[in-house]
């Protein structure tokens, strides 16, 4: 039995000495040939099998990672929408209060600064609640405006905040007149959330649309001189006391956020500071 | 089985040499082949280590390019001592196996640079030894006895397996 075993590596010994020294001998091309017979088709075979699975996940993992950066972009993008969005309405909110801030250092009168923080904007009330009250002496009926023009009045002054009635309140009426015509008359708000300019026919026979209307300041309530709005129709009423003005505001009061409220008096005419031009 | 061995002796040499770029670790690719001839000498016996020590060999030299026959010598004479000495060794720690086929990838280097001598093929033997006798043999190690330990670890799980069924 060991014998058998001796002899078989003896023979296999042999057989490599064999080979070896033919192949040093010359004669090696030939037992080359002989096993390239056998090993390539099956080193071929392997190679393309290898090739082909490692292709194949060679191509998951990039449909993987396209997969991801796919949505690292898409995380990208909203982030970035985000924050243009954050950007703008930063830039937004430093162009409306440098706005403020510029009319109140042109303004002739002791203002105060005051953001909005509530709006009530059913038919019947039509008001803004502002941040500032009674810790901040702010009297009744202070009138309020922003760089574009006649906001409204203080009507209810609370503990931290004060109720602003807007132009359009139903129960809000400014005396005014036509800024080119000097056409006296009282601007009254509308349950429909529009301002009328209420004068008399016979004063107000060349206004016209376009014209701009501005605080008569009368009463010692509101500056003279405020932009109210512009004329946008006439309602001709024929042989009526009274004909009436359509008006289109000069302050945007659904979207305007930052006040200034008149806590000072004022006997001059404001009209100046104030975009005018239609 | 035999076939199969047959199959993975044959296929396993060939593949060695094909699939060499993806089976190397850190540029240095462990000998499978004659990790696979240690570990059918030790279950078979020396017979069959050096059978398949001489055909893992020889499908080795020819596909690799070299000399037909050298690789072929050393692992069927590799194989036959190990099936030969596999009774009075101890080869189920890690730490015998790592040492263990560290020693025998030496063994078998020198044995092919003497034998290259023989047949004056030039090789130099500090480079050869150095850079590549010496990282393989460390490698051969490493994967030779994680290769031990997951059979070992399979058959348990045969084993149990089997002992679990009714």
């Amino acid at each position: 039995m060991k014998i058998r075993k001796l002899a078989l590596l003896g023979s296999l010994v042999a057989a490599c000495l064999l080979l070896l020294t033919l192949q040093t001998r010359g004669y090696g091309s030939a037992a080359r040939d002989l096993f390239a017979i056998v090993t390539t088709p099956i080193q071929t075979g392997l190679a393309k099998a290898s090739r082909a699975t490692f292709g194949m996940w060679a191509t998951y993992l990039d449909w993987k990672n396209v997969r991801a950066e796919n949505r690292r972009l898409r995380e990208e993008v909203q982030d970035l929408r985000v924050r243009a969005l954050r950007v703008s309405e930063t830039d937004d909110e430093n162009r409306r209060l440098r706005r403020l801030l510029v009319l109140q250092e042109r303004l002739p009168l002791t203002t105060l600064p005051g953001e909005i923080i509530a709006r009530e904007w059913g038919g019947w009330i039509r008001s803004l609640t502002v941040n500032r009250g009674r810790g901040d002496n702010v009297p009744r009926l202070t009138a309020v405006i922003s760089p574009d023009g006649l906001v409204g009045r203080i009507v209810d002054v609370r503990l931290g905040a004060s109720i602003v009635q807007v132009l359009t309140d139903p129960a809000s009426t400014v005396g005014a007149h036509v800024l080119r015509t000097r056409t006296p008359g009282i601007v009254e708000g509308d349950p429909r959330g529009t301002l009328r300019f209420k004068f008399m026919a016979r004063d107000g026979a060349s206004i016209q649309s376009g014209d701009v209307l501005v605080t008569a300041g009368q009463g010692g309530l509101f500056p003279r001189g405020i932009p109210i709005g512009t004329v946008r129709s006439i309602d001709n009423r024929g042989a009526a006391l009274f004909h009436y003005a359509e008006l289109t505001p000069a302050v945007d009061f659904a979207r305007v956020d930052e006040v200034l409220l008149v806590t000072g008096d004022s006997q001059r005419d404001l009209t100046a500071y104030f975009p005018t031009d239609g | 089985m035999r076939g199969l061995l047959v199959l993975t002796v044959a296929g396993g040499s060939v593949a060695h040499a094909t699939l060499t770029p993806l089976i190397s670790i850190a540029g240095v690719t462990p000998d499978l082949p004659l990790i696979m001839v240690v570990l059918l000498a030790l279950r078979r016996g020396p017979e069959f280590g050096c059978l398949s020590g001489f055909v893992t060999g020889l499908l080795q030299d020819a596909a690799g390019g070299g000399l037909i026959g050298v690789q072929a010598l050393t692992k069927a004479v590799i194989g036959f001592g190990i099936g030969v000495a596999g009774g009075r060794l101890r080869v189920s720690q890690p730490l015998v196996q790592v040492p263990g086929l560290v020693m025998l990838t030496i063994a078998e280097g020198l044995a092919r640079f003497a034998l290259l001598q023989i047949f004056r093929f030039p090789a130099p033997f500090g480079d050869l030894m150095m850079y590549v006798v010496l990282p393989q043999a460390l490698c051969n190690g490493f994967v030779g006895a994680a290769v031990v330990l997951g059979l070992a670890w399979a058959q348990a799980l045969r084993g149990r397996f089997e002992g679990g069924q009714p």
